[in-house]
């Protein structure tokens, strides 16, 4: 399933603590916004690894689901692109 | 899911979070999430962390390591599945028995017809080649094969078959940039063995990741007999793969010139020829989009990739050896 998740925390070091973990799982698209390909196993680690961290009273998180046909309508104007993930090269441009 | 490719020399791979990360220089060269990785290549040399190395046992991620011209050294693999069952009918099957001599007529007919249909596909499409000979020959090979009943005889044809294949390979060229006499290995000494060879080792990563998923264990085959460290298992079902991934993508990189001499080192001593950086990501992009792409199964009769067909000719072999189904079917395209 295809999940946009964004974040509102207001505590930097609990904020990059989300962050990290939801790098683990999707792609950064904009500041406090992720893509999420991910399998419901998937996800429902990833949602109780940031339930257990977030203070509820302060802090927000918001998964909002795509369907299949609502992916492909997505619009992207400038920033970030989906990243290519059938193959992946581990190599440092200067060389 | 994707595969990783590690080029950088003495890149060390790590893990944050659930992450891969590798480095090179102190610079963070690659950052992906581990659910989306389902094998990592090494070539060349790469420091490992001992978290990774759990990680990837625990999630079965496959490891290979080649070295920098892509020849085979070993690979990390997870524990074996305990399907013991699998692994019994894949043991009864040993030597001259019925079962072995019907694979190994399976992986020969395989590799020889699509050999045959590659061939005639490109005298249809260039009338002015003339490979009415060595398809012949092809077909010579490939008659008997139902009629034999011995390993060693059926080995005598596929080498006549493969002969046949390569005594044109030349002309499957359609650039005069490029040139092939034979089939050399160990090490390759001209651009078109190199790649072929190179071709060869990550298919064979690929296959042999396919029959550990299903349960062999892919060091006892059947038509490449048992040797010290060699997967002959993995070597026999390669077969019928070689001529529709590998050659396939080595004579299109080269005949739309999207390889030129330029992407070529030459090794001054032993004449080994291997790729350059930038040959390197050509190549490997074009073997992994090959294995993404789509085609009907002649089998199975619905659409699969090249990389879900490793598994089902390898699901297919374990329920010939267990008795499930009459015939093992190669995977042959037409």
């Amino acid at each position: 399933m295809y999940i946009v998740v964004s974040y509102d925390i207001p505590e930097d070091k609990r904020r990059t603590k989300i962050h990290s973990i939801l790098k683990s799982y999707g792609q950064w698209m904009q500041l406090s916004v992720f893509e999420c390909d991910i399998t419901s196993t998937q996800y429902a680690k990833l949602r109780s690894r940031l339930s257990k961290l977030i203070k509820p009273d302060t802090d927000s998180v918001r998964f909002y689901f795509l369907c299949g046909c609502c992916q492909r309508k997505v619009e992207r104007i400038g920033g970030e692109q989906p990243r290519d993930e059938t193959i992946f090269f581990a190599e440092s441009p200067s060389t | 899911m994707g595969t990783v490719y590690v080029t950088q020399i003495d890149a060390f791979i790590g893990k944050i979070d659930e992450r891969l990360t590798v480095k090179a220089e102190q610079k963070t060269i690659l950052d992906i999430p581990l659910i989306k990785i389902e094998g990592i290549v090494v070539l060349g040399r790469a420091t490992i962390s001992p978290a990774v190395v759990n990680e990837l046992l625990d999630r079965h991620i496959c490891l290979t390591f080649l070295t920098q011209s892509g020849r085979y050294l070993g690979r990390l693999e997870p524990e074996v599945t305990k399907n013991i069952f699998v692994r019994k009918a894949q043991w009864q099957a040993v030597g001259e028995s019925q079962p072995a001599i019907h694979l190994v007529r399976g992986f020969v007919r395989g590799k020889l017809k699509n050999y045959r249909h590659s061939l005639l596909r490109t005298q249809r499409e260039h009338p002015d080649i003339d490979l009415n000979n060595n398809i012949t020959r092809l077909e010579n090979a490939i008659a008997p094969i139902e009629k034999t009943n011995n390993i060693d005889s059926l080995r005598g044809l596929e080498g006549a078959g493969s002969a046949a294949y390569f005594g044109c390979f030349q002309q499957l060229i359609k650039t005069s940039e490029f040139q092939f006499e034979a089939r050399r290995r160990r090490p390759p000494t001209d651009p078109v063995n190199a790649l072929l060879s190179f071709g060869y080792s990550l298919l064979r990563h690929d296959v042999q990741s396919a029959l550990n998923i299903v349960g062999f264990d892919p060091y006892l085959g059947y038509l490449h007999v048992e040797r010290y460290g060699r997967p002959s298992l993995a070597l026999d079902l390669m077969e019928e793969f070689r001529p529709l991934i590998v050659d396939a993508v080595v004579l299109s990189l080269i005949n739309k010139r999207s390889l030129t001499l330029t992407d070529f080192t030459t090794e001054p001593l032993s004449g080994a020829v291997s790729l350059t950086k930038e040959g390197l990501h050509t190549f490997l992009r074009a073997y992994e989009q090959k294995k993404q792409s789509n085609f009907k199964h002649p089998v199975m009769g619905n659409k699969c990739t090249y990389q879900e067909a490793f598994e089902i000719q390898a699901r297919l072999l374990s329920k010939y050896l267990m008795n499930e189904i009459e015939k093992y079917p190669p995977l042959i395209l037409k």
